[in-house]
């Protein structure tokens, strides 16, 4: 990305002049306070937003120029993990980890035996045809990685996944995402954990008021 | 229990429902409710429609059997063949006759007998009469023509058989009709579906979200609520014709009587298709503004 600015249609700049370059196959961590335009890159990281001027290219896509389909190209091969996880409550573990090759037109018959290969990975294979609310806190996240990694992404965008887990917790989800990028995974993780940066060492990438705040750490 | 070609891997009391494409969401309270609304609503256009058909045969029966009598009267005797010559010259008239005194007769004796008249004296006072059979009652100007040609030879029109001949004008006025309020019914229909797809779409906002955030194509989104519509319409089609039936039956004495034979089995298709069409509408004005804030593009 060269020069990215975001300005929202309400007119506040979410993000100006950054520039900066994440290969495939990096563990980079977006830290700054509330506010600082984490949020705002990695929605544009995956199309949620588009950049107001600059460059920005993901996987060789302009993502100022695609049109939907090159972005729903890039959703497809891109898994997203939310701070509050955003399960689907009313739907079983299984239903919620195959919906991102649900999308893709995948059959029931060949999802199962995908799904429990992914829980199996996150150790929740025996909670296949549970519902999300019967899981932990730290159990429905790990739900929510399989999620993302459920379509063998080439990058994973996780927001905050640890803000709302204990240190124990957080460190395992930690675990999960450095092993899936030593797999060739790139992740680009927004956190306010800044412990485990030391316990988890990646690229990190400071923000503040929405520009890159003393180049990366 | 078998549920697919992997059945050892779905337990017996899972059914695993995957959002999207062509699988349809589950069946609850408020489609039940949109169903019987659509229901009826698609059994009054049902039963206008009978009413149309039934009021048609009705018409259609006797009409083709209608003749229109010009009198004219015996002081007038000297223009009868001028007006026998007009009246022919007119295209619409098919055949023209002249009623004989004898064959009048004997229809007034047929008439006249349980009361006892002597029909003799009736008949000797009656005007020349002409039987006028039509081929083409649905001529614009033909009435006029033949009132115009009768009274320039000092004859009259049957004035009551002409309002008779003309009541597939009536039956146009009410097929107008009935095409009005089968729209107004179907848009009423469609703003009930779109209802309650709508609350069905807010319900599964969060999913609609996160399947456009991995990337669904619109579609695909949509083609569940678009299926539900049609369907919602269908059922409430076919519902709406099977409740059809008892209107027939209760009212079968009657149109016996009036010599009507109902062809249900005709509306059974319109109802059908008609119903899903309405639905796939009120689905396409639901989602058509579906938007969770972060649609691709």
């Amino acid at each position: 990305m060269q020069q990215l600015m975001l300005r929202y249609p309400t007119g506040k700049v979410a993000l100006s002049g950054v520039t900066l370059d994440i290969h495939q196959g990096q563990f980079v961590y977006l830290i700054g306070e509330s506010g600082a335009g984490k949020s705002s890159l990695m929605k544009m990281l995956y199309g949620g937003v588009r950049p107001s001027s600059g460059q920005l290219r993901v996987q060789q896509i302009d993502m100022r120029e695609a049109g939907e389909a090159r972005i729903r190209e890039i959703r497809q091969r891109t898994g997203i993990i939310f701070q509050d996880h955003k399960l689907l409550f009313a739907r079983t573990v299984f239903e919620n980890v195959a919906l991102p090759l649900r999308v893709q037109g995948w059959k029931t018959e060949r999802l199962i035996p995908r799904v429990r290969k992914v829980l199996e990975y996150v150790g929740l294979a025996d909670r296949l045809w549970s519902y999300p609310e019967a899981l932990s806190g730290g159990e429905q996240q790990r739900v929510a990685i399989a999620r993302a990694m459920t379509a063998n992404p080439s990058i994973i965008i996780a927001d905050e996944p640890t803000g709302n887990l204990d240190i124990e917790t957080a460190s395992r989800v930690l675990d999960y995402l450095m092993d899936l990028n030593r797999q060739g995974t790139t992740v680009i993780m927004a956190t306010h954990d800044l412990h485990l940066l030391e316990s988890h060492p990646g690229r990190v990438i400071q923000l503040h008021a929405g520009s890159l705040a003393g180049g990366d750490l | 229990m078998k549920r697919n070609s992997t059945p050892e891997l779905i337990p017996d009391k899972v059914n695993p429902r995957l959002p999207g494409g062509f699988n349809v969401p589950p069946f609850g309270i408020q489609q039940t409710l949109a169903v019987i609304i659509v229901c009826i609503a698609l059994w009054a256009v049902g039963a206008i429609w009978l009413g149309v058909q039934a009021a048609s045969q009705w018409v259609g029966g006797w009409q083709d059997d209608i003749h229109i009598h010009v009198y004219l009267d015996s002081s007038n005797a000297s223009q009868e063949p001028e007006l026998r010559r007009a009246l022919e010259a007119i295209p619409q008239i098919s055949a023209l006759r002249k009623i004989s005194p004898e064959e009048a007769a004997r229809w007034m004796q047929e008439w006249l007998d349980n009361a006892g008249l002597n029909q003799k004296e009736l008949v000797n006072r009656l005007p020349i009469t002409f039987e006028l059979s039509l081929n083409d009652e649905q001529s614009e100007f033909l009435f006029d023509d033949i009132r115009d040609v009768a009274t320039r030879h000092g004859g009259a029109v049957n004035e009551s058989e002409v309002d008779m001949a003309q009541a597939h004008q009536w039956i146009a006025q009410a097929e107008y009709l009935a095409w009005f309020a089968s729209l107004v019914l179907a848009l009423a229909m469609a703003l009930i579906i779109s209802n309650t797809l709508r609350m069905m779409l807010l319900a599964r906002a969060d999913e609609i979200h996160l399947m456009r955030l991995m990337g669904a194509k619109e579609w695909f989104v949509r083609m569940p609520f678009i299926l539900e519509g049609m369907l919602l319409g269908a059922v409430a089609g076919i519902a709406a014709w099977i409740l059809l039936w008892p209107l027939l039956l209760g009212t079968g004495e009657w149109l016996e009587m009036l010599q009507v034979d109902l062809k249900m089995w005709v509306l059974l298709l319109p109802l059908l298709f008609g119903g899903a069409l309405v639905g796939a509408f009120g689905a396409l004005v639901a989602t058509a503004r579906v938007d969770s804030g972060e649609q691709a593009g």
